[in-house]
């Protein structure tokens, strides 16, 4: 073969701790090589230019470029040899930037470290053999999971784009936490006046299929064609029939029921409907609180219903959907404040989240907008926000930063300046985070115009002092203890992962960090793709963030969807596995093992049964290769013998060492 | 060649790139510090590691042979590292049985975001070979014939 | 009814139903047993059964998949059809199995000590002894002294699987702790030492595969990986290094699959003790998922599959 290896500088981000000349200059020694040279941006158009001139020059078949990790720029330079002619499968790379020159603190060491690492990939290339795509059909529908604001510009763009959707949400009707809020920042809207009309587009767009109150139990398949299990739990109310009137909340003789979305400051029905914008608005029995279940007799709604939607038998169903591409927008979690010990919170009545804050300043609130000490109900002389409540906290286990409570705590200081006359406001904070457009003037008013008191400090404790809260805390800038007695406390609380977060990753298959945030493929270049093709990110479920970041994500998935079905059928990743049926033995070990089910017999014209990989079904893990005793079944592009090569070379690297 | 470092050994990873590779990079990105002794050959599946890819490792003169994978149920393909797992604890419970020491070989779990943790891991197999020393392999000067190498 | 008798009247009730059955012959001289076909009623009273009848012959039954065939097997011969069963190399509809209770087969190479070179001109067999005639004169000798290793060790004397049991059935006689003696014996070297033991072994590895040929799992055959360019896993160099590495791959390629017939020791004609390879990793699959191989056809190599939690692996604390 003639191979052509390029040694990338990458300014002095390789070049500062590896020699690359050097590299270079060794490589001309390795087998197969021909041609190498080193270049300060080896990504750069002069750079790919330069390759392309050299596969032509020297007629190389080959290419290996040493600069950072293929994870990042693998496909760049399969293109860039495509376009002189080359299959862009004759190429490797070696990682000489993210496994070498940024991680060894000594060059020389570093230098031997890339040339071996060169050594290791040219040997590669030498096995690499031409791979060709094949094409397949691609379900032109896509499956949102999430009604909340995210999922919902993620549906209706996809929708308007003139792709079937079908939109899934976990509760009784779409809105998600925006549905919760009273006012979003820094514009003071009321959120659901904005939110409301989205809602309703979704439920009444003809290219929209809703599922609410369902659930996802199980995805199969790959990018084109997914096959989606979704459990529609049962409401015991016949949504066929109901109407929405709310007769059956009216008189449903169970009315302390939790209130999820009053974020259970409030109590409910057992029968209900969340609130009066639901979409759908449909009721829903909770199992847990209604007495038909509980205690086998009431029986209430079934009569009073004037449509007879009542249902105490209905069970789970289970319906399938094929898709071609799931966009994933299943928000976030609030930390548990049990968690928060030192505030009192879940202890004091006295000290809320700011959800519940949030519930509490709603016109529809559970106090109908009212502020009001849920202990008395008195309306609060002094009110005290304490942001980062389980945020940036290392010692919870969460450093990270929560992104958007700074912002709606300033909205809530102001909101409770306009409800509450003569009301005095403090808020604890950290740092007061507000990069948004508008938001460093939104909360510069709060303290300003409204007189709201920051004071910059964490709060160490908070606990009763007869009726009123005591905070006890520190102001970092006077370098003085703070003690505060306030009437309500209100905490930034946390956010996490959403509830069953990790569950659903594994379920499609995409990666979470520790935090159980979903990982995006690249964390500034490919946000919102995940690394299984097909599978989309959009919204919080990513990491902490607000509204118009959430509606942005929510189109931009839209766009990788509508993008990706642009085309009637997609090309195949040829490095998939790949039967020699010379020497299959037929013992069907790969079959046993394959998790996708790629794998099936084939008959041979002397009647020998063998093992045959279905092309779009693989997907190309390799599992196949290293159970097939005989080697029979190769994944294509990592060969045993590529990998083989691999260690062979290095082996070769490590005899010339000593 | 640069000049030789006598300390350092050779060792050798099988990564799989959605976690593990991606975890190195992570770390790389972080410019977490790490020894230079590790040579990474990235595979797509901890479950496409063939336990003789290990043992050829060993046969061909490595001091330390690392494998890391997705964290138990979250792998790429599903059930991959459930196989390795199986795989490379045999393999893991037989080498000594062949004289080849067992702090020689170890497999792990590393997610693409747990760059911190690779740099643990890479730094304390690392320390691990290096407490062991060089490896003598087979036909390398003990008993027996060497045959022609 | 003395055995061979039980086994050629289940053979002349079953043979016309038959394409052939395998079973053992006399070789050579009378201290040599062979596999033997048997095809037609003429041929069965060729058929011999005794302490000689040392091969598994059930290395022959994947080559004769689509045949239905009959076959003699001892206790340790049955695992490894339980064993080809599972791995759906052979059909259960194909064969008929006449099993033999089994006290114990010879070791050829102690055999080879007792006639030392000399003519054999016959050969018997009481309970307890063992009787050759040469041209030089009578050699007695207790069976146990010239038993195969693993017969000492023996914990399936009577067949697992059989259409036909020839001879009455009986447990195992040696205690379950034997069978992994060797292997701890090892255990108990330091690591220098097991290196040097291997290296010592090993070394007279002439990578003819006798051992390979001789195992009723290794199915691959002609397509064996030790044998291909693509995996091209081996060199041509001669190197302990490669001895090594085809000791490992056939161990590793037999992890969970191994029925311990012994089969590639006795072929091996350098005498390495290669079994104790294999049985270590039996010992360890044993401990790790409680299975053995070749003792119930509805189990899956545990190696082919896995448990979302492994409580009895303890992964490294990183």
């Amino acid at each position: 073969m003639r191979i052509g290896v390029f040694v990338c500088h990458c300014g002095t981000n390789i070049g500062g701790m590896v020699d690359s000349h050097q590299v270079a200059e060794a490589a001309k020694q390795f087998p197969h090589v021909v041609y190498a040279t080193d270049y300060l941006y080896t990504c750069s158009e002069p750079g790919q230019l330069q390759i392309q001139t050299a596969i032509k020059e020297q007629s190389l078949d080959g290419v290996v470029v040493a600069a950072c990790s293929p994870r990042m720029h693998e496909n760049t330079f399969r293109r860039t040899i495509e376009r002189a002619g080359l299959n862009r499968y004759m190429f490797d790379m070696a990682n000489i930037r993210e496994h070498c020159s940024w991680i060894g603190e000594d060059k020389e060491a570093n230098t031997r470290k890339a040339t071996e690492l060169v050594r290791m990939a040219v040997a590669k290339v030498a096995n690499h053999a031409h791979l060709h795509s094949s094409l397949f059909d691609v379900n032109k529908r896509v499956l949102v999971l999430g009604g909340g604001v995210a999922g919902m510009q993620a549906a209706l763009d996809c929708a308007d784009g003139g792709l079937d959707v079908i939109l899934v949400e976990k509760k009784t009707s779409v809105g998600g936490r925006m549905a919760q809020l009273d006012k979003t920042f820094p514009t003071v809207d009321c959120s659901i006046c904005i939110l409301g009309p989205k809602m309703v587009d979704v439920a009444q767009h003809d290219k929209i299929k809703l599922y609410t109150y369902a659930e996802i139990d199980e995805i199969k398949g790959y990018v084109g064609n997914y096959t989606a299990k979704i459990r529609k739990k049962a409401p015991y109310v016949d949504w066929t029939k109901c109407t929405g009137c709310g007769l059956c909340m009216e008189k449903c003789p169970s009315k302390q029921s939790f209130d999820y979305h009053n974020e259970g400051i409030a109590v409910t029905t057992a029968i209900n409907i969340p609130f009066p914008q639901a979409i759908p608005k449909k009721a829903k029995i909770d199992p847990a609180y209604c007495r038909q279940f509980t205690k086998g007799k009431c029986g209430v709604c079934a009569k009073v219903c004037p449509v007879k939607a009542i249902n105490y038998e209905m069970e789970d169903e289970i319906v399938t959907e094929e898709v071609g591409a799931i966009i994933v927008a299943t928000g976030y979690g609030l930390l548990d404040i049990g968690e928060l010990g030192e505030y009192g919170a879940g202890r004091y009545p006295d000290v809320i989240t700011g959800i519940q804050y949030e519930r509490m300043l709603n016109a529809s609130g559970p106090t109908q907008g009212h502020v009001q000490r849920p202990s008395d109900g008195e309306e609060p002389k002094r009110v005290v926000f304490i942001s980062c409540a389980g945020s940036r906290d290392a010692s919870l286990g969460r450093p990270y930063c929560s992104n958007f409570c700074c912002m709606y705590i300033a909205k809530q200081a102001i909101l409770t300046k306009d409800h509450v006359p003569g009301v005095e406001v403090y808020v604890f904070y950290i740092d007061i985070r507000s990069p948004g457009k508008g938001y460093e003037e939104f909360t510069r008013r709060a303290q300003e115009e409204y007189g709201v008191q920051y004071i910059r400090g964490r709060v160490s404790r908070v606990f009763p002092q007869g009726k009123r809260m005591m905070v006890k805390g520190v102001d970092t800038l006077l370098g003085a203890q703070m003690e505060i007695e306030a009437d309500l406390v209100v905490l930034g609380t946390a956010a996490t992962a959403a509830p069953g977060a990790q569950e659903l990753a594994e379920k499609l298959r995409i990666s979470y960090d520790g935090y159980g945030f979903y990982m995006e493929s690249h964390p500034k270049l490919r946000p919102v793709e995940t690394n299984t093709s097909g599978v989309f990110l959009a919204g919080a479920c990513q990491g902490p963030k607000d509204i118009p970041a959430s509606v942005g994500q929510g189109s931009a998935a839209a766009s990788k969807v509508l993008a990706l079905f642009s085309k009637d059928q997609l090309a195949s990743d040829p490095q998939i596995a790949l039967v020699n049926e010379r020497r299959c033995i037929g013992c069907f070990k790969c079959q046993d093992t394959c998790p996708f089910g790629a794998i099936e017999e084939r008959e041979l014209r002397d009647g020998q049964k063998v093992a045959h990989v279905i092309e779009t079904v693989c997907q190309g893990c390799g599992l196949c290769t290293s159970t097939c005793p005989p080697g029979a079944i190769q994944l294509q592009q990592c060969t045993d013998n590529q990998i083989i090569a691999e260690v062979e070379a290095l082996c070769q690297a490590w005899k010339q060492r000593s | 060649m640069p000049g030789m470092e006598a300390k350092e050994l050779r060792v050798v990873g099988f990564l799989c790139n959605w976690c593990s590779y991606g975890g190195a990079d992570t770390a790389g990105v972080s410019r977490f510090k790490q020894p230079t002794d590790l040579r990474i050959i990235r595979v797509p599946c901890s479950g496409r590691v063939d336990p003789l890819f290990v043992v050829k490792a060993f046969m061909e003169g490595a001091d330390g042979v690392l494998v890391s994978g997705c964290h138990p149920r979250d792998c790429h393909y599903a059930e991959g590292n459930f196989y390795a797992r199986r795989r490379l604890e045999v393999l893991k419970r037989f080498l000594p049985f062949m004289g080849i020491d067992p702090g020689r070989f170890a497999y792990t779990w590393v997610s693409a975001s747990e760059g911190a943790r690779w740099q643990h891991v890479v730094t304390d197999f690392t320390a691990q070979v290096h407490a062991l020393g060089s490896r003598r392999t087979f036909g390398e000067g003990g008993a027996g014939n060497a045959g022609t190498r | 009814m003395p055995v061979l008798a039980d086994i050629k009247e289940a053979i002349t009730r079953e043979l016309e139903g038959l394409a052939l059955v395998i079973g053992w012959g006399q070789g050579y001289d009378p201290v040599h047993a062979v596999p033997f076909f048997c095809r037609s009623s003429a041929d069965i009273d060729r058929l011999i059964w005794n302490p000689l009848c040392v091969h598994n012959l059930v290395s022959y039954l994947p080559k004769l998949k689509g045949k239905k065939v009959g076959i003699l097997c001892k206790g340790c011969d049955s695992r490894s059809i339980v064993q080809l069963l599972q791995e759906k190399l052979i059909k259960r509809e194909e064969i008929v199995i006449i099993g033999i209770p089994c006290r114990g087969v010879v070791d050829m190479n102690k055999i080879q000590a007792l006639i030392n070179g000399k003519e054999v001109i016959d050969c018997s067999f009481t309970d307890k002894t063992i009787t050759i005639k040469t041209s030089e004169g009578k050699q007695e000798a207790s069976l146990d002294d010239v038993l195969a290793a693993k017969c000492l060790v023996c914990q399936y004397p009577t067949p697992i699987i059989f259409d036909h049991l020839a001879g009455a059935a009986f447990s195992a006689q040696r205690p379950a702790a034997a069978v992994d003696a060797e292997v701890k014996e090892i255990e108990g070297l330091d690591i220098p030492a097991r290196l040097a033991h291997w290296e010592r072994e090993l070394d007279r590895c002439i990578r003819c595969y006798a051992c390979r040929n001789a195992c009723p799992l290794c199915v691959c055959r002609d397509h064996c990986a030790a044998d291909a360019r693509d995996p091209h896993w081996f060199s041509q160099r001669t190197g302990v290094n490669e001895k090594v590495m085809w000791q490992i791959m056939h161990a590793l390629h037999l992890a969970g699959r191994c029925t311990d017939c012994g089969e590639c020791e006795r072929a091996c004609p350098m005498n390495i003790p290669i079994q104790r390879i294999r049985r270590k990793i039996n010992k360890e699959i044993k401990e790790l998922f409680a299975y053995e191989a070749g003792v119930n056809p509805a189990d899956t190599p545990p190696l082919y599959t896995f448990k979302v939690e492994e409580p009895t692996i303890k992964e490294s604390e990183w």
